[in-house]
């Protein structure tokens, strides 16, 4: 009787569990639960990120009075000087201003993270669909009483992997063939413009704007397209060889997540 | 019996997952995370030909920083120009004339008074008629001089004032012709907008519909007549569509042409007010001169000047040697008492001259000022394009992620991030988001 009780509650169990998953097929695939996404605008208006702008606002249009009253008494080459010397002062305005609410935010993002077993957090532009989204949460921690604590442990390993773009683009091919772009668009932008000024009728804007856009379009396919191709190339390798998953730019991350920077530079030399 | 189910739940679990092989295990669970190339999602959109117009006008904005014309110039301004011109000489003869008639009565009178005056001290000297042919000759010469010099005057104020006329018609009808050209624009831009929320309201109305009709249409169970059926649905279901999208763009092809004729005519009927205010200005700017100059004509022409000698090699006037020293010095009274009031007279008239010339100078600023603002017109239309553009920009990327939305959970696929910098192992649903885009445009 036990034996038979037991049987039958096996089978409605087994029955049961493949009804669940015949019924609901999605869940059966939403097994990646460690990708968060957080809103960053929404964190930046936040009152206190309001009022460190508004500072900061107000700091650059008086630092920028008296750049005016002192370079006008002063050479070219001390202009030059005093420049650098307030935009070090700028600089360091918004460290002093900011510093202490980045370091919160931060703390405030790991925690949650931590909490939710997140491994990486992803800026919420580059997120179509899916990933746990934290914002709530970080907002609330940073709007609460006190500040928040940082988890005690970092982040596991992430199969989503990141580049620094602007490392990459450093990098001599990639800034080659990017100084030769950017040298060829500048003249191509004169040349347009001048003609452009000229043209007597829409039709020969039209024609002149379309002969514009296909110099650019050549000039790319031949000196840009190669190189993005090749390191994307050497990206994709390096991302396999470590099992990610994607890899996307440094910026796009807020948190967590696998650098892979310096594994791409290092084939790219 | 207890392994044969726990074999079956996984076997069903496993025939659920829809995740490829390729992005299985690790930490990452088992790798169900998906990517779209948005760019290329984004050249398919059925608006995306309205995206590429406001990136072209940004750049040809941004290359040229010129607004582009629209409205024609006045083709009567030339002839305008002429009759302005005309007036002007006009008003120049009649002001040369009088002051030539006056001079003649001045010097008529002054002649009358310098023989009353030797009549008067008996002066047995040089006659009377000698004295006053002597005046009315030295009195010629200076009227001559008067009026030529006056005559030039006259003739500079009438060119300066028709070069800066013309400069101001030519600024006026090139600040009439922007403030048009970016009206028209703008209501060009916002029928576009119109046209493009419209098409988007439409294809998102009918999604639900046309989805079911191709699901119907892909089942192989379908027979010939309910298929000709679903298939004469769907393309009635476009036809619907298109129709209701092409008589908006007639209705707003009609709109934009009865603005253009309409602005053409504002253009028209602002710049000849235009042109009539500154022909009035000028026509002032000449009588004033010539009030002036009458009034320099009824003052005294120069005195009774005698003789006219040469001294150092200079031409000096003096009152005759010969006449009694009482009435030398009387006639000499009478030419400082003249010389005096002719250079306040002068003075007036000059002041009288830079009164004008400022104004005209005023009324030139005014009209860069109008340039001015026209450039600011055109930077503000940059700004406008773009906020439409990002506005658009939204529209389509919002119906996108929502197609790709529902291909994913269809395949069972968690998270899809686009701006992927390498692919290493996710899922690519840009084929798939591409086929449901395209289907848009049916």
């Amino acid at each position: 009787m036990n034996t038979r009780f037991t049987r039958r509650r096996i089978a409605a169990l087994a029955f049961a569990l493949i009804a669940a998953v015949l019924a609901t097929p999605a869940i059966g695939a939403t097994d990646v639960t460690d990708i968060g996404s957080l809103d960053q605008g929404a964190l930046s208006a936040l009152p206190q990120f309001q009022a460190a702008n508004k500072s900061l606002s107000d700091y650059g249009a008086n630092l920028q009075k008296q750049y005016v009253a002192r370079a006008r008494k002063a050479s070219q080459a001390q202009q030059q000087k005093l420049a650098a010397e307030f935009q070090g002062r700028m600089a360091e305005k918004q460290r002093q201003l900011f510093a202490p609410l980045f370091g919160k935010a931060q703390a405030a993002i790991a925690s949650v993270a931590s909490s939710k077993n997140l491994t990486v957090v992803i800026d919420k532009r580059i997120v179509v669909f899916g990933g746990v989204d934290i914002t709530g949460n970080v907002r609330d921690l940073l709007t609460g009483i006190g500040d928040p604590v940082p988890p005690q442990s970092t982040p596991g390993p992430s199969r989503v992997g990141y580049v620094d773009q602007a490392t990459i683009d450093a990098t001599p091919k990639v800034k080659s063939a990017t100084d030769e772009f950017n040298k060829f668009r500048q003249d191509q932008d004169k040349a347009t413009g001048d003609k452009l000024r000229a043209a007597k009728t829409d039709a020969d804007r039209e024609s002149i704007y379309r002969d514009y856009r296909k110099a650019l379009d050549d000039k790319q396919n031949q000196v840009l397209k190669p190189v993005i191709d090749s390191t994307r190339g050497v990206i994709a390798d390096v991302a396999k060889s470590k099992n990610l998953i994607l890899v996307v730019d440094r910026g796009n991350i807020v948190f967590g997540g696998t650098d892979i920077t310096k594994d791409v530079t290092d084939k790219l030399k | 019996m207890m392994r044969t189910a726990a074999v079956l739940a996984f076997v069903a679990a496993a025939g659920c997952s829809h995740a490829p092989a390729t992005t299985a295990g690790s930490s990452s669970g088992s790798g169900a995370v998906g990517y779209v190339r948005m760019d290329e999602l984004v050249q398919k959109h059925p608006l995306y030909e309205q995206l590429a117009r406001y990136d072209r006008s940004i750049d040809s904005f941004d290359l040229s920083a010129t607004a582009p014309q629209s409205a024609r110039p006045d083709p009567n301004l030339a002839q305008r120009e002429r009759a302005l011109q005309q007036e002007l000489h006009d008003a120049a003869d009649r002001t040369t004339k009088l002051l030539d008639a006056k001079q003649q009565q001045y010097q008529q009178q002054e002649s009358q008074a310098i023989a009353a005056a030797l009549r008067g001290a008996g002066q047995a000297g040089p006659s009377a008629a000698s004295i006053a042919g002597s005046v009315n000759t030295t009195a010629q010469a200076q009227r001559s001089s008067v009026s030529a010099q006056a005559r030039r005057d006259l003739e500079s104020l009438r060119a300066n004032l028709a070069r800066q006329n013309q400069a101001q018609v030519a600024a006026a009808q090139k600040a009439l012709n922007d403030r048009a050209d970016r009206t028209y624009r703008a209501k060009a831009d916002e029928l576009q907008s119109k046209e493009s929320a419209l098409s988007l309201k439409l294809a998102s109305d009918d999604s639900a519909q046309r989805l079911a009709l191709r699901t119907k249409l892909s089942s192989l169970a379908l027979d010939d007549t309910a298929r000709e059926d679903a298939q004469k649905q769907l393309t009635a279901l476009d036809r619907k569509e298109a129709d209701e999208l092409a008589a908006q763009r007639n209705r707003d092809q009609q709109t934009l042409a009865a603005l253009q004729s309409s602005l053409r005519t504002q253009v028209q009927h602002d710049l000849t007010a235009q042109v009539a205010a500154i022909q009035q200005r000028s026509i002032g700017a000449l009588s004033t001169r010539q009030a002036q100059l009458a009034k320099q004509a009824t003052a005294p022409v120069p005195g009774p000047v005698i003789q006219t000698m040469t001294i150092n090699g200079k031409p000096q006037q003096q009152v005759n040697p010969n006449l009694p020293p009482a009435l030398r010095a009387r006639i000499e009274q009478l030419h400082n008492d003249y010389q005096k009031r002719f250079r306040d007279d002068a003075k007036t008239t000059i002041a009288g001259f830079e009164k004008t010339r400022a104004d005209l100078s005023r009324r030139y600023a005014e009209l860069h000022g109008i340039e001015a603002g026209s450039l600011r017109g055109a930077q503000a239309q940059i700004a406008s394009l773009r906020q439409k553009r990002d506005d658009l920009y939204t529209q389509i990327t919002a119906q996108i992620d929502r197609e790709v939305k529902l291909i994913a959970q269809q395949r069972g696929i968690s998270v899809v991030l686009t701006n992927v910098v390498a692919p290493a192992g996710g899922i690519d649903l840009t084929p798939d988001a591409l086929k449901d885009i395209e289907s848009l445009h049916q």
